[in-house]
């Protein structure tokens, strides 16, 4: 086996292009790493930075390198560990070995921590003067979800995570609020100083044909297994010298690499298998079946008898009478033998299946002196909750560094990675989304199980001929039907590659010249039978839709960083560089409602012409950067950076804009010793301001018309751009203070981290509503301005140590958020981000309101605040009125890690407090009578005893009397949007892991490796909410039109195992 | 030496930056995917399409509103708009906003470039078919932008136009259309022509004159009580234009559909999908009491004559019916198999249409100006006085070239029809009211139209809100758009202070609408309120 995996090792070294270089009279270095208590510790890192070799330490606390031996006679080695103060020890390497053992005091403080900082670098947090949190490995992979942003969730304080809502769809991150009101609020991911694309095809709540399917961000191509820490630099400040590119945050990721084994092969293993349910259903009825006005008789499925073609629950009541339904023997003909009419209460929970994740990934290292390297192999396969969905990716990552001098280091990186769907289910309010019909529009007296076998026919029960068989034929398909008979095929290939050249210019001054691209075709292919009620024209025998995109982002950057200790009480550590950013991204699509013969999904099958489309956007962005930072007597730090972009989306002259950023810390616990004491072990305060901005969508400035690639018979059509283009714009600019306090209590037993901050956006770039009478519809300009303030906390808590091996250590982080459209463009009250498709609820950046205002129609009410009512219902307000928005109070974590001996128990609540939602699930299960809370005046039969509203009826000044059945009532509360806002908050046991760790012994003696342990997982086991019947939690894609809820999908409840080896 | 290295990597940043020139960026930021101007045909083709897809499809501008305020048909289901409830100003916002950034800008892009091409036979037809929109945006919303509209992108750019009395707006566009034709009419031989790409009439010279002219008395038929001088005169000047008048079927503006499954006939694709619609009592009650021939066109035979043994089904179901406009949902549901569908010309698929086949309803025309309304427009000339001629001819003239147009061909059938007591032309105002009502009924499909002409003419009088319409009147006009009266404040605000009422309500009048005693059909102030 290892012979086998260190030939694959050594081709995929000899691949990249770093074939061992043999080594001569080499020094090999090795030692012991101790705690000031004598006990080893295992993942110190021991390393000649000058010479860039090292290595890290075993659970024994034992090391190993070796030193080329071109290396000079005296070297520094260092040791660093998280929660220990950094050794230096000075060796000579006069070839043989060397012996260095280390022992490390445990750090006052957090601050000798080294963190990742922007462009990679690696600094010590005692001299940041920004705000930023890490998570490594183990804190990220607690659990495991399928988009690796998930796995953050509840953990950073001020960044929001909002989970899919459909499986496998797009997850939504926003760090301290959102900047732009119409562009990109998202974070820019880098992994391993490559900028990814975290692109997303995803659905939304109201959208026509093109987008009822949300294909995930493609940040879920990552594998999560192959990060060794990530970085949230959480806003300009932190991420200023990144530029127009800085506004949202950046989110940073290191990947694993290899080291020096001297030739051995290490070997690590990640396996999970875990089981997922949806975590909640809505309440049904089960009191009344499918009908009008309490009646209902089958014959067609299609108003051809009593109210079969209406699709809501308004029906006769369950109790068993015997009804002709679309089960019934002999239904659709004159001799129907009516049956049992009973509830199937199980119908919708029955639809769905257990879901299955496995995920593994194998991955081996090693390496001597001058080359070394890793190679993951990664594979993810999900059975997802919904019939004849699956998902799977395969993830190959091979990393590798070649010394080929002393001077000259080479380090290269490729990912490949698959990702596929199949069949997923649409989004949104569509015939697509099997949902649509399972939540609100599906008789209580379904059998589902009796459709399942929809092949034989709708001509069976007498519905069309050309129809699968089912329960209605007005409206819906067979939701099995839809899933097994409609494919829906995605798959994405993508290469995440760079290469990377570091020249060390003279001791303390190192160049680099990196290039990394990642590169990805998607390919989208939706086949629809004959008889999908939304896609096809039902003329025809099914219809289709591919699209194929293509993506390729190129960052090459050349960077100088010098550090150098100008005098005992200065050092310097400055950076110069340069970045040219290409993207590239093309789209075809190919499109047809009508295909000649069933079941053949190509372009020289259509009926119809297809419809034909192509996209191709192209930006190109030069920056120029710099920063440096001077320390004074290693305590007070100042920093500086500088910024000039010029992007090829502006006006040609005018396309230069500079970011400049100050930042600085003071360790005032170093500053003034005397304060260090048994409660106070250290304190640090930063600051910082920063300024970034973006530039401004491509194809901006001048005015196009815009082709038909659908002939009008055979004449081609072409169009004005509806959007006034506007050849004066100007980059959008944002502004950020930040200010923030580290301190550790008690002996390192307490930990604060707090930030506060105040930023705002100002000359967005949006396309403004205009006068439509101008002939255009929008237009693109410079105005506005979005604030967002807000406070973060961090809180460590080591509440337990006993010399017995039991720990309780907790972890509470907070972030609360003020966001606010400050102002618009003049004239504009508001920007609508989203529509609820009835007129009847929007989302919007409202001028004075939190951006994402939710506003719709209120219930009329007196000055008591009684509801008025007029003939029995009650009436609505006359126009749209606020009703909340989308941003909560607050967010926070809370989490927990209990260990005894080799047992550990790590559990995470998420909570989101405020913010509200529109839920449309609600108000047609409400509408349709499906839900519970609709047997309200049908207690006794379908219009007995009737509803009588609460309030004061508008004729007599009196309390109404009047009754209404509640067919009538739940019906007219159509468009009184603000029964169904909702507060959004919730707390979810987000993560549970109880763990066994092998003994090191066990590990090493039987697996060979360094650690092993065996996991017990969950995730979203429980959710505690005041919404009914449906998780608030939900995002279509990274838009910003969040908050109108639609038959989503409920995030699921996941249980399993985990299994890890770690060399 | 390090300096000399550090010098060296400094110049290479400077030479690598400097060499991607600001100049690339520029290209870089050239739109590959769309060009910065198009051939005018292809603009013309697409700007009607568009047009007719939202003033004959299943939009608030059509199926979903005037055809229903117009009472030719009724919601069978979802009658909110039957109601009134979903016409505001929220729900025709995007009707208001895109008739002018997609048809009129697109309309006047032609204008443009076929005047700077000095190609009058692009730019004239083009600027017609702008009339014929602007009529259609006059007599939904009264006041409109008009004379400052479509200037977003000129030179002296307006972002905010003011608002044109709807009087002016009439001037002009019998202006516009004057201009038009006297450019057609003079194009030179070599002047090149849409063909292919006019979907209307093909290029036709004489027939756009022709339809020019008609839409022309049209408009000034429609001023005939608030302005009948000038009614009488654009009447005359129209007969009197090059190319007179639309002169048989064969001169009808027809908006022919490819029914390639991609662009329907929009109320076939409508009835694809959706089974919304009854014909209303108000039409039906109108037609088959007289055994019109064109009842078995209009409306499809209800679903329980085709099925009488079907459950819910009364004993001798009627073979046509219509049903009230503006019931409950609940009420509506009740008429569900007991009133007529659209008649079969308006489907594709059998789905409903019961024991349909070889339909062809996605390539049936949409009739946007036909010969029958130019004769009923003569014929309250002529009985007017305003021209010469028979008042009684052209009525039943029209009534032929309705008969015509609807695929009605037994001349018996007609004759019969024609000779009734009730349909025979009676002269004076009854004339004048039977005039008005063939043309209400001939204006089937063409929404805006048959209730701008109720509007002016309240025939039939029978048409009242439903039971359960929001309001007690029928609305005399929609709402201004809610982006009007966010974006164009002081603008939409002017206009709307010159509404009677001072409001912007349904129940404000238009300028041609303001004169109701003047009309000698009217019943009095009660014509449309419950």
């Amino acid at each position: 086996m290892t012979k086998y995996v260190s030939r694959i090792l050594a081709c995929a070294l000899i691949l990249l292009g770093l074939a061992p270089a043999a080594a001569l009279a080499q020094t090999v270095v090795s030692g012991t790493v101790r705690g000031s208590n004598g006990s080893p510790l295992a993942n110190a890192v021991v390393s000649i930075q000058s010479l860039r070799v090292g290595a890290t330490t075993d659970a024994e606390g034992r090391y190993r390198f070796t030193v080329p031996s071109t290396a000079p006679g005296q070297a520094a080695v260092t040791v660093r560990r998280i929660g220990y103060l950094p050794g230096t020890a000075t060796i000579s390497l006069a070839g043989g070995s060397v012996n260095q053992d280390f022992t490390l005091n445990v750090s006052a403080t957090e601050l000798a921590e080294v963190v990742v900082t922007a462009l990679g670098v690696e600094r010590q947090r005692s001299k940041l003067g920004t705000a930023q949190q890490q998570l490594n490995a183990g804190e990220l992979n607690t659990t495991r979800a399928q988009n690796l942003v998930q796995q953050m969730q509840g953990k950073v304080a001020g960044v929001q995570i909002t989970s899919p809502g459909t499986q496998g769809g797009s997850t939504n991150v926003i760090i301290r609020g959102q900047n732009s009101i119409t562009g990109n609020n998202q974070p820019l991911f880098i992994v391993d100083g490559v900028a990814v694309s975290n692109a997303n095809r995803g659905g939304a709540p109201f959208v026509g044909s093109n987008t009822n399917f949300d294909y995930g961000n493609a940040l879920s191509d990552i594998n999560p297994d192959d990060i060794e820490t990530l970085s949230v630099l959480k806003g300009p400040n932190a991420a200023a010298i990144y530029g127009s590119r800085a506004a949202n945050g950046v989110i940073l990721i290191t990947t694993r690499k290899g080291r020096n084994t001297n030739g051995r092969i290490r070997t690590e293993l990640n396996t999970n298998f875990t089981f997922e349910s949806p975590a909640i259903l809505p309440t049904f009825q089960n009191g009344y079946g499918q009908g009008a006005e309490g009646e209902f008789e089958w014959l067609d499925g299609n108003y051809g008898g009593v109210n079969d073609g209406v699709d809501e629950s308004w029906g006769p009541k369950l109790d068993g009478r015997l009804i002709c339904q679309f089960t019934s023997p002999g239904a659709g003909t004159d001799n129907c033998q009516a049956t049992p009419w009973i509830a199937h209460p199980d119908n919708v929970k029955d639809f769905f299946r257990t879901g299955m994740t496995a995920s593994t990934t194998l991955a081996v290292s090693g390496g001597v002196d001058r080359a070394f390297g890793r190679l993951s192999l990664g594979a993810d396969n999900v059975r997802g909750v919904f019939p004849n969905n699956l998902f799977q990716r395969r993830t190959a990552a091979l990393t590798g560094t070649f010394r080929a001098s002393n001077k000259l280091t080479a380090d290269g990186s490729v990912q490949y990675i698959h990702n596929g769907g199949r069949n997923r289910p649409g989004v949104g309010y569509s015939g697509r989304n099997p949902l649509q019909s399972m939540f609100n529009w599906f008789g209580r007296q379904v059998d589902i199980e009796a459709l399942r076998d929809y092949g034989k026919g709708g001509a069976s029960n007498g519905g069309p001929t050309t129809r699968e068989f089912n329960w209605n034929y007005s409206y819906h398909n067979n939701p099995f039907w839809q899933m097994q008979e409609n494919p829906q095929l995605d798959d994405r290939d993508r290469l995440i590659g760079s290469i990377a050249l570091n020249y060390k210019v003279a001791n303390g001054l190192n160049a680099q010249l990196r290039t990394g691209s990642d590169i990805y075709r998607l390919g989208i292919q939706q086949y629809y039978n004959r008889g999908a009620e939304e896609f096809v024209n039902l003329t025809y025998n099914g219809g289709f839709r591919f699209v194929n995109d293509y993506r390729n982002d190129n960052n090459t950057d050349l960077t100088i960083t010098g550090n150098k200790q100008l005098a005992s009480w200065l050092e310097v550590s400055a950076v110069a560089g340069g970045n040219l950013r290409r993207e590239y991204f093309s789209s075809n699509s190919q499109e047809t409602p009508g295909i000649l013969v069933q079941g053949i999904y190509n372009p020289s099958n259509a009926a119809i012409a297809p419809t034909i489309a192509q996209q191709i956007v192209r930006r190109e962005v030069q920056g120029v950067y710099g920063s440096a930072a001077f320390t004074l007597n290693n305590w007070w730090t100042v920093e500086g950076t500088a910024r000039n972009d010029w992007s090829s989306t502006l006006p040609v002259d005018a396309n230069s804009y500079f970011y400049p950023s100050v930042n600085t810390s003071i360790v005032v616990t170093d500053a003034i010793p005397s304060l260090r004491g048994s409660f106070l072990g250290s304190l640090k305060l930063r600051g910082a301001i920063a300024r970034v901005g973006s530039d401004a969508p491509v194809y901006s400035l001048v005015p196009v018309f815009f082709g038909n690639a659908q002939r009008f018979g055979t004449q081609p059509q072409y169009a004005l751009d509806t959007r006034l283009a506007n050849a004066d714009l100007k980059p959008e600019i944002t502004r950020s203070n930040e200010v923030g306090a580290e301190l550790s209590l008690f002996n390192n037993r307490v930990t604060l981290d707090a930030s506060a901050y105040s930023k705002s956006t100002r000359n967005q770039i949006f396309d403004v509503e205009i006068s439509g009478a101008s002939g255009f519809d929008k237009k693109w300009i410079n105005a506005g301005e979005i604030s967002n303030k807000g406070i973060e906390s961090l809180l460590t808590l080591n509440l337990f140590q006993s010399r017995t091996g039991f720990s309780w250590n907790t972890t509470l982080n907070f972030a609360h958020n003020k966001s606010e459209v400050v102002d618009l463009a003049p004239d504009v009250q508001t920007i609508v981000l989203g529509t609820g498709g009835f007129g009847d609820v929007v989302v919007e950046a409202r001028k004075g309101e939190p951006y994402g205002a939710i506003r719709g129609y209120k219930f009329e009410r007196d000055d008591a605040g009684n509801i008025l009512v007029e003939d029995g219902f009650p009436v609505r307000a006359p126009s749209l009125e606020v009703l909340g928005s989308i941003q909560p109070k607050w967010t926070g974590g809370w989490s927990n890690q209990i260990s005894f001996r080799n047992f550990a128990l790590n559990t995470l609540l998420d909570v989101k407090h405020g913010g509200k939602l529109y839920s449309v699930t609600n108000m047609f299960g409400e509408y349709a009578g499906v839900l519970k809370e609709t047997l309200k005046g049908r207690e006794n039969d379908w219009n007995d005893p009737g509803v009588v509203v609460e309030g004061i009826d508008v004729a007599t000044g009196q309390p109404n009397t009047t009754s209404i059945t509640a067919e009538e009532y739940y019906h007219g509360l159509f468009g009184y949007t603000e029964r169904y806002v909702y507060d959004a908050s919730y707390v979810k046991l987000r993560e549970v892991r109880f763990s066994y760790n092998l003994p090191g012994s066990w590990a090493n003696k039987f697996l060979g490796a360094r650690a092993a342990s065996i996991a017990i997982t969950g995730r979203n086991l429980r959710m505690w909410t005041k919404v009914p019947n449906i998780d608030p939690e939900f995002a279509y894609s990274s838009r910003n039109d969040q908050g109108i809820e639609v038959n989503m999908s409920p995030n699921p409840r996941s249980w399993g195992f985990n299994v890890r080896i770690i060399p | 030496m390090t300096y000399r290295k550090i010098a060296g990597l400094g110049a290479v940043m400077v030479l690598g930056i400097s060499a991607c020139h600001t100049d690339k960026l520029v290209n870089v930021n050239e739109d590959p995917n769309n060009p910065t101007s198009a051939p005018p045909q292809a603009v013309f083709t697409y700007a009607t399409r568009i047009s007719m897809q939202r003033w004959y499809g299943s939009n608030p501008t059509n199926m979903r509103g005037p055809v229903l305020t117009a009472q030719h048909l009724a919601q069978v289901q979802y009658p909110d708009e039957d109601q009134y409830l979903r016409l505001d100003g929220t729900v025709t916002n995007n009707s208001f906003i895109f008739t002018y950034a997609q048809e009129l800008k697109n309309f006047q892009a032609v204008i443009d470039a076929g005047t700077e091409q000095n190609e009058p036979l692009y730019w004239g037809p083009a600027q017609i078919m702008r009339s014929l929109i602007f009529g259609y945006v006059t007599d939904v919303w009264g006041d409109i932008p008009y004379s400052q509209a479509l200037k977003g992108d000129a030179e002296d750019a307006i972002i905010l136009p003011a608002y044109d009395a709807q009087k002016d707006v009439y001037a002009g566009l019998f202006k516009d259309l004057s201009d038009a034709v006297t450019a057609i009419a003079g194009a030179p031989s070599s002047a090149k022509s849409l063909g292919g790409a006019d979907p209307i009439y093909a290029g036709n010279k004489l027939k756009w004159q022709r339809f020019a002219n008609s839409l022309r008395a049209r408009h000034a038929m429609r001023l005939a009580n608030v302005d009948p001088t000038t009614a009488k005169a654009q009447i005359a000047a129209a007969i009197a234009a090059p190319g007179g008048l639309i002169a048989s079927n064969a001169d009808n503006a027809l908006m022919k559909w490819p029914g390639d499954g991609v662009y329907d006939n929009p109320w076939a694709a409508n009835n694809r999908t959706r089974d919304d619609h009854r014909l209303s009592n108000s039409l039906m009650n109108e037609m088959i009491p007289v055994g019109d021939p064109r009842t078995g066109v209009y409306a499809q035979p209800t679903l329980c004559f085709t099925n009488p043994a079907g459950t819910g089904c009364p004993a001798n179901p009627p073979q046509y019916a219509g049903m009230p406009n503006a019931l409950t949902a609940a009420q509506a549901g009740n008429y569900s198999l007991t009133s007529s569908r659209p008649g079969r010309v308006f489907y594709s698929t059998n789905r409903f249409c019961s024991g349909c086949s070889g339909l062809t309803g996605a390539s049936f025309p949409s009739f946007v100006m036909t010969y029958a309304e130019v004769s009923f427009i003569l014929a309250e000339a002529a009985e007017r006085g305003w021209i010469a001629g028979s008042a009684a001819a052209f009525y039943e003239q029209g009534i032929r070239a309705s008969m015509e147009q609807w695929g009605v061909t037994s001349a018996s059938a007609i004759n019969t029809f024609l000779a009734q007591p009730s349909i025979a032309y009676q002269g004076g105002t009854a004339g004048q009211r039977q005039i008005a009502l063939q043309k209400w009924i001939a204006l089937y499909t063409d929404g805006v139209e048959a209730w701008a002409e109720w509007r002016r003419t309240c025939v039939p009088a029978t048409i009242k809100p439903g039971p359960a319409a929001i309001i007690n009147t029928v609305p005399r006009r929609y709402q201004y758009s809610t982006r009007e009266h966010s974006v164009n404040a002081s603008n939409v605000d002017a206009a709307t202070s010159r509404l009677v009422g001072g409001a912007d309500t349904f129940q404000a009048r238009m300028y041609w609408d303001s004169a109701p005693t003047a009309a000698p059909t009217y019943p009095g102030a009660s014509c449309g309120v419950r």
